[in-house]
Order: C-alpha cells, then structure tokens, then sequence
C-alpha cells in the first residue's frame, strides 16, 4: 500500500493500557519473556503511531521522514459517527494505523484484528473475530461506515477483506446499536479506506510466502485541489495447508484450509463540487475461488471422497453527497448497495457426480441521510434516518417458490454535550422497524469525565441487539438424508401444515399460529474505565465490562414426523453474560528514552484481558446439583460452578505484546509481537453440553510474529521497502481444533511507492 | 478438580473418624468394592444384509451374574437348550441386548430382580432407595423415537429410548452415550440390593468412542453388590 500523506501529523499519546495491579506482574512477566526469548508480541491496539509531537524540536528528522514517521491523525469516527479525537471518545476503542499494518505485513483484516488485546480468532465456516466474549455474529464489519454483508453460520471471514488501500481499521468495544442498529452489539469493525494523495502516484505490493500464498497489489491514485480518485486491484491466492496429514479416516482427508485465489477491486473518488458540496464514490468487487477435498465414512465402512469447490462473489457500491448547509449544519445523504452471491458443489470423487449444490445470493440495498449540526461549543447533534431492503434468493431458502424480501426502517439521533471542559456527556438512541422481526430500540449513554490532563474516565451504558440471522427468519429445509426439517419463524406455521397436509406430523408439540414473532437477542452493556498517563512517555488504561444478554435465539423441536424426525422452529431461548477486565499500557519513545541520539525509536505496548462467558441456564443447573460429567475413565462425577469454563472457545486469559524498534538513520524497522490466549473449551464428549474435562479443552498457546522493514530512500517521492516477516515462530499448531493456526510461515514483501 | 480433591480428603477424614469409632465385638464391616466389567457383548452385529445394508445380529441377550462377576450366557450362545436352561435360573442379574437391560424377575425370568434409575453419581448412591423399583414389564416408559418412528416405550423396568433411560443416542454423530449422573439400582435375582454405572458402549471402553471405528455393544459397567442382604452400599457384614 501506498505511504501515507505525513502531512497530518498530529497524532497524539493514546490512551493505551493499564493494568490492575494483580495483573501487572503477568504483564511484567510476559515483557521479560519476550524480551530474554527475542520475541514479541503483536500489537496493539492503540496505533502505533509515535507520540505525537509534532512541535517537538527534538526530532525533526523523524517527523519529516516519509518512510518511517507515516503519521496518522489520531481522529477516530466510529464510536460517535462523528469525528473525534480519540482520547475524548468516551467508550473503548483501538485503532491500527496503516502504518501498524505495514510494520506487521498484515495484508488481511483478520491479521490486523488478531493482533488487538482481547480479540481472538474464531473459527466458525471462516475466521472471524470474537469481542469481549463474543462470536463473530455480534460484531458488525464496516466499510467507510457502511456494512460488509455475507455471513456463513454467522461468521464473516475476515480473510474476505484486503488491507492494502486501508488508513486505519477502527474497533469500539461493546454495543454500538443506539448508532448502527444490528449486529454492533459486542463491537464494530470499521475499516477506513486511505484519501488519494495529492498528484498522480503509483504503487505496488508483492507479497510471497510459506504454502505458495502471494499477494499482489497495484494502485494507481490521482488527487487534486478539487478531488481524487484510487483504484486499487489485489490477488491474493495461497496453496492452502493441511494440519491432518491423511491416516485413511474421513476425518484427515482434504486440506484444512483449500486452495484459494481472491480477487478484489477498490476504488475510492471524491470531487467537491462546489464549496459546499461533495461527492464522493466507492466500489467494490472481490472474486474468490477455492477447492478443498473432504471424505466420508460409508454405511459400510469405506471412505466415499468428494471434491468441495465454492466461488463467492462480493460487491459493494457507496455514494456519497456530502452538503455543507452552514458553518455548522452538515447534511450527508448515502447510497448504499452490496451484494453477496455464493456457489458451492460437492461432487463425488468416483464419478464426478454433484453430491450437493448450495446457491445463495444476498442484496442490500440502503438509503440513509445523516444531518450533523455543531450548535455551539457545548453541543453537538447528529440525527440520521434511513431504509433498507434485502433480498435472499438460496436454495435453502426457498419455500413453495417464494423467497425472502424485507424492509427495514431506522432513525437515530445522538446528542453531545459538554457541560464543562471536565465533562462530556453523549446519548444516543435507534429505532429499527423491521417487517419480520419486533421493532427494537437501542439507547445508550456515555459519559468522559477529565479530571487532569493525565486522567480520563469513562463510563457507558447502552443496549445492543442482532436482529434474526436469515436462517433464522426464512430457513425451509429438510435435510433429505437424514429427514428433519428445519423452518425459519416466519415460515413455521405455513411449513407445519404443508407437512400436516402431506400426512408427514405425527405429533405436534405447539401452535405454531399463536407465536409471538421472533425477537431480536438484546443486550444491556456496562463499560467502566480509566486511562491513566503518569508520564508523558507512559500510558495505562483499564476497562470493566459487562455484557448481560437474553433472548439468544436456538432451535427447538416443534414436531415430530411420521419418519421419527423431528421439526425443529427457533426461539428466543438463552441468557447468558460476559464480563471481564481489559488492561493496557504502553512506554511510548520519548526522547529521554531513546538510544544515544535519536535516530532510535523504541516502543512497547502490553495488554492483557480477563474474561468470563457463561449460559445462566447452565449456572443456575449447575447450581441446583442436576449436571453431571464423566472422567477419562467414563465414571461420572457431579459438577459444581467451579467446574465450569464457561461458553466454548472462550479464553479466561488472554495478553498481546507489541515492540517495536527503528532506526531512522538505516532506514530500519523490526516489529516483534506476540499473543497469548489460555486454554478454552472446545467441545462436549460426555454428554453435558459444557466444556468440563481436560480432552474438551485447546490447551493455551503462544505465537510469536516479527518482521524487519528496510526502507530505501529514492529519487523524489519514489521510495522501495523490503520486508521480511516470519508468523508463528515457534511453530505452535493445535490441529484441527484450531484451523486458523498453520505453523511457522515465512514470507518477503517489496513495496514500491512511485 | 479442587474440589474433588477436597472432598476425597473430607471422605477419607470420615473414615477414618468411623473407624475409630467401632469399638464394640462385632466384626468390623468390610467396605465394598466397586467391580468392572468391561467388554460385555450386548448382541453385537454379525454382518449385514446383502440387500438392505441393515446390520444383522443374534438378537439375544448376554445374561450377566453381578455376584460372580462374569457371564452366565453370551449372546453368541445360540443353541436354545443352553439359553433355557441357564436364564431358567435365578444366578443371571442383569441382561443386556443392545440398549436394552433386562433384570431378573417380572417378565424376563424367574428371579427377585427390579431396578430403577436414580438421577445421582454412582458414588453418591450410599444406599438404595427402599421403595421406587419396577419389575420388567411392570413399567410405563415414554415413547421412542427411533429413525424408522416413534414407538410405544417397552414396559421394562429401565426404560429403553434417546434419554429415556440411561443412554443418549446423538443421531448426528450415530453415537450411544451414557447419561452422567445417572445410576441404576437394583435387585438381583436373589434379592441383594445392587448399583450399576454404565461406563461405555463400545469395546475397550473408550474414552471418547468413534462410532465409525470401535465397535457397539460391548458394555462396560461398573458395580457394588451388596451380600448381606441390607440396602447399604458402602460396607457388608456378609
């Protein structure tokens, strides 16, 4: 990716980590582990960019160096939709610059994500991100504010999404409802798509590695006084790795992750039409094609072997108008269309014969007009309102011919006000209107109370929810193998008595037409924090949260079928919390700090969090002496709360460690991170649907990234990089269990930047 | 795991205690031991048949002395003047055909045997319940759902059926689990009060079995017979 203008270069000394006291010594522990084993670990959340000091006189060199002080403003737009700094903002939030991507050779989203304290991979049909405890269904992906659609069993595959033409990826922690409406409720990722520079600018990006995986970018940008353009086109392909060699069992056959080539397209415009008009564009197309190989044990006990073969086509289309109506009333009214088409076959390896066949095709189409108005220096508001239509066309979704549409309404409005230079206070509120779900409303609170320069809290409240998945909605499937059927809500009574009238229900357990309609699951959300910087080259910060969620739709049998399989309906059925601790801090490089003179530049940054996840149905179970386990050796034993570990694929303790090391004058960077998430529960073997004896478990591991960048200066505003990056150091795999995780991997980059 | 811990130390300290105590001329009571059985066949398959793929067996069950601790008839024992002379008798406690149990008296033999399930570890039932038990044939079980229907529940004194009894059958994964946390209790053909935990299904009582690779219909169990005739399960006089 192209190098970032240097010209905002005020960023500032984020908030980043602080740690309990308790904690802080494991924090300590791990700096040293780090430090004695040459490790690192991986970044941070708060960006790496250097504090900020632009008026500093101390260093001009590094705050002039193109190559290595790519300096990003630390003004953030996620959390208020609204551009803030964002140590005023008043909820968690991180940010990775693209400078942090480059030094860490992330080229896919979930690298970068990955790498932020407390977020974790979760493999689930793809890899997406869990926040504060949760799955990836509860995390909402935006592009430039707008949302990236097509999930599979909830997860969007952060793979999916390219970095390369990225500013800065924004997280805010906890739920963002009250200004995004579904899925914001345990976090919002939004990727911030990089201005055109000013001239006419060229760059290129090769990227090779460990299991032939390659990455290729070309960009080409034009920017004017008026306006600019970029367009931006990346393959990134790779071999894909096998962590079960094949033993002649289904279960190790075809690769773990297939062969894959993905192709994305980006372009990103703006052109001010006049003063107080501006218009911008963006699109997006991504292409992947992938090829796997799976097995299947056959009634008689051979192995029946089947080709898996899958293309997705991935398009976005985001206009923009943004009309400055006074000094202090602006008016943006956005476009939004997105589309989601999936082809996926399985056919038998014998005889090429098509096994199965799933197509699905998904349409977002949204308008949406924000006005933001800055009364004066006390207040601020934002209200917005919007529509939104979706249209399914899938093979699993058809019912009797008919396929799912629905419409949506929403309208927010946030309101800030600064009573003090102390204190801020932010409300906001939603309202979704949706045609098959109840309407939800999402308020929220937040308040930032600035005692000293060096102090900042932060407290919110606020309500999350995610609407019905469509499955969940529109689902009209019988599994032909097996004989079940499974309805979305708004498709249970009809598809009852169509199997009523086929003389296929032998008994039915409810009245499917006296049901209330699906709600969504909704959360109340508590974030409680502080950030602390006791000197200019320290900061610390601590967040509690706690998540308290109810309604979380499962399945549940509604009938049984002449066959003796069962119909199974979704309900508003779980309650379960998340809580814990997000600790952070970080030495920032000041001048006192630095090597002999200040051509070195040291930064380190830690965090660690502490979570608990946990079904109250299983405590209050667990509580009441009726759940019972097995041992290694099938005897059972009763188990107490003490014996729970909470929901699966959740790590009570998990920590990032970051260092970061240039040398300006040699045009040198090594970035050494690290992470480590403690053991989780990843299955049930004994029969009592939570995680309890020690083979239910993924042991805890650590892995180790580093990288050293070598920048070449050139000729005028040419200059070359070359990176060399190793992922996973010591090799560290858990198998299957974990797919995201191949061994060590080797790769070499050369950027070009013209 | 603590906690385990703790409590077997609280036990032992118990013991201990009680040991101290007995201080009278009665023979001191001898602690019962819990027994394992592994590897009892429960009329496992004998191959398939060529037209419906569908396995095929004996159809007959492995009749199981708990006093002995072995095997009074196989399910491999196919020759009737042999299957009726032996579960004719009152030695047999336990039966076993697949999931399906069987116990000595009401309907399936002449014995005194009942049973019933307990919702309580193995370790936790100290003494059998004085009442509560059902004879084969005897019981009213819910019904069962099975792949080819639902059926009426045989009336047998531990319920067959997916968590009617003591098993759960995940018909995803075509596995037989046995529920945790749940004992049978009961009486043998001569009337002793017995506890049996079911541990696997599968040969060589896996820990974590493989429907595709261990083979079904081989029990696993573990058990206390009580001799002395009392519903004690921690110590006999007999």
């Amino acid at each position: 990716m192209l190098v970032q203008p240097c010209a905002t270069a005020f960023d500032h000394v984020k908030a980043l980590p602080a740690t309990l006291l308790t904690h802080l010594s494991l924090v300590l522990g791990l700096v040293l582990l780090s430090a004695s084993g040459a490790l690192a670990w991986p970044i941070l959340e708060q960006p790496s960019s250097p504090p900020a000091r632009p008026d500093s006189t101390a260093r001009p060199d590094t705050t002039v160096r193109p190559d290595t002080t790519v300096r990003l403003s630390s003004v953030v737009v996620t959390a208020t939709r609204t551009a803030k700094e964002i140590e005023d903002v008043a909820v968690p939030i991180a940010v990775v610059s693209a400078e942090e991507i480059e030094r860490q050779g992330a080229v896919r989203l979930g690298e970068v994500l990955a790498a932020v304290p407390g977020l974790h991979f979760f493999d689930d049909h793809g890899t997406g991100i869990q926040v504060q405890g949760f799955a990836p269904d509860y995390t909402l992906i935006l592009i430039d504010g707008q949302p990236v659609i097509g999930r599979t069993a909830g997860t969007l595959d952060l793979d999916r999404l390219t970095v390369q033409g990225v500013e800065r990826v924004e997280l805010v922690r906890g739920p963002s409802s009250s200004l995004y409406g579904s899925e914001a409720l345990a976090g919002v990722v939004n990727i911030i798509t990089s201005h055109p520079q000013d001239g006419l600018r060229g760059g290129l990006n090769v990227r090779g590695g460990s299991f032939a995986t390659s990455d290729l970018s070309a960009d080409v940008q034009y920017g004017a006084a008026r306006g600019g353009a970029r367009l931006l086109v990346n393959r990134y392909a790779s071999d894909g790795y096998d962590l079960t060699p094949d033993d002649g069992t289904a279960a190790t056959f075809g690769p773990t992750v297939p062969t894959f080539t993905d192709w994305t397209s980006d372009f990103r415009g703006h052109y001010d039409l006049t003063d107080r008009l501006e218009l911008r564009l963006g699109a997006r197309a991504a292409y992947q094609d992938q090829a796997g190989a799976f097995a299947q044990t056959a009634t008689d006990g051979s192995l029946v072997t089947f080709d898996d073969t899958a293309n997705r086509l991935d398009w976005s289309v985001h206009p923009e108008a943004r009309l400055r109506l006074s000094d202090r009333i602006r008016l943006t009214s956005t476009l939004y269309a997105a589309g989601y088409q999936t082809e996926t076959r399985f056919r038998r390896q014998d005889d090429g014969s098509v096994f199965y066949s799933d197509d699905f095709d998904q349409r977002l189409t949204r308008g949406e007009v924000i006005a933001d108005a800055l009364w004066n220096g006390a207040h601020q508001s934002i209200v917005g309102a919007g529509y939104t239509d979706e249209r399914l066309v899938g093979d699993r979704y058809n019912f009797e011919g008919e396929q799912p549409v629905a419409q949506q309404a929403f309208a927010f409005a946030q309101h800030e006000w600064r009573p003090s230079r102390l204190v801020e206070v932010n409300a906001s509120a939603r309202l979704d209107a949706h045609s098959d779900y109840a309407t939800q409303l999402s308020p929220k609170v937040a308040v930032l109370v600035r005692p000293s320069e060096t102090i900042r809290l932060r407290a919110s409240v606020g309500s999350g929810f995610k609407a019905p998945a469509f499955r969940q909605l529109y689902l009209a499937f019988t599994n032909a193998a097996a004989g079940y059927s499974v309805f979305g809500s708004t498709r249970l009574a009809d598809g009852l008595a169509q199997l009523e009238a086929d003389g296929l229900i032998a008994q039915q357990f409810l009245d499917p037409t006296g049901l209330d309609p699906i709600g969504s699951e909704t959360s109340v959300a508590y974030n409680l924090g502080a950030t602390v910087s006791p000197t200019p080259w320290l900061s610390t910060s601590l967040n509690l949260f706690y998540n308290d969620v109810k309604d979380l739709i499962e399945t549940q049998p509604v009938a049984v079928k002449t066959n003796g399989q069962q119909v199974f309906g979704y309900f508003n059925l779980d309650r379960i919390y998340t809580r814990g601790v997000e600790a952070e801090a970080t030495v920032l490089p000041l001048d006192a700090l630095s090597l002999a003179d200040s051509d070195h530049r040291v930064e380190v940054a830690v965090g660690y969090q502490f979570l608990q996840a946990r079904d109250r149905d299983v405590i209050d179970a667990l509580e009441s002496g009726t759940v019972f386990g097995r041992d290694l050796n099938n005897r059972d034993v009763q188990l107490g709360v003490g014996d729970y570990a909470g929901l699966f694929g959740r790590s009570p303790h998990s920590a990032t460690l970051r260092a970061t090391y240039e040398h300006a004058d040699l045009g040198l960077t090594t970035s050494l991170r690290a992470r480590y998430r403690s053991e989780y529960g990843f299955a049930d073997f004994d029969g009592n649907q939570i995680a309890n004896r020690p083979d239910e478990f993924v042991s805890g591991y650590g892995i180790v990234d580093a990288t050293v960048t070598k920048t070449v200066p050139a000729p005028g505003d040419t200059q070359a990089a070359l990176q060399l990056g190793i992922d996973n150091a010591f090799d560290v795999t858990r198998g299957a269990l974990v797919p995201s995780l191949p061994g060590r991997r080797f790769y070499a980059t050369l950027r070009l930047s013209l | 795991m603590l906690y385990r811990f703790r409590f077997l130390a609280l036990s032992a300290a118990l013991l201990a205690f009680v040991g101290c105590d007995s201080s009278d001329n009665e023979p001191d009571p001898v602690p019962l031991n819990a027994q394992v059985a592994t590897d009892v066949e429960a009329d496992p398959t004998t191959g398939r048949d060529p037209n419906s793929g569908r396995p095929i067996s004996n159809d007959l069950f492995t009749l199981f002395d708990l006093d002995a601790g072995q095997i009074v008839l196989s399910s491999s024992q196919t020759d009737a003047a042999v299957r009726a002379a032996d579960s004719a008798s009152t030695v047999w406690d336990i039966g076993f055909k697949g999931t399906t149990l069987i116990f000595n008296g009401g309907a399936s033999g002449p014995g005194q045997g009942s049973a019933q399930l307990l919702t309580q570890t193995f370790d936790a039932v100290t003494e059998a319940p004085a009442a509560g038990y059902a004879t084969d044939g005897s019981n009213t079980c819910p019904a069962v759902e099975t792949p080819g229907g639902t059926f009426p529940g045989a009336p047998n004194a531990i319920c067959t059926g997916s968590d009617n009894g003591w098993y759960n059958y995940n018909a995803q994964q075509n596995l037989i689990a046995p529920l945790a946390g749940r004992t049978i209790v009961l009486t043998t053909g001569d009337g002793n009060y017995a506890k049996v935990r079911i541990l696997s299904y599968y040969q060589g009582n896996p820990t974590t079995p493989d429907p595709n690779t261990d083979a079904s219909r081989y029990y696993a169990f573990e058990y206390i017979v009580q001799p002395d005739g009392s519903r004690d399960f921690e110590t006999t006089e007999g």
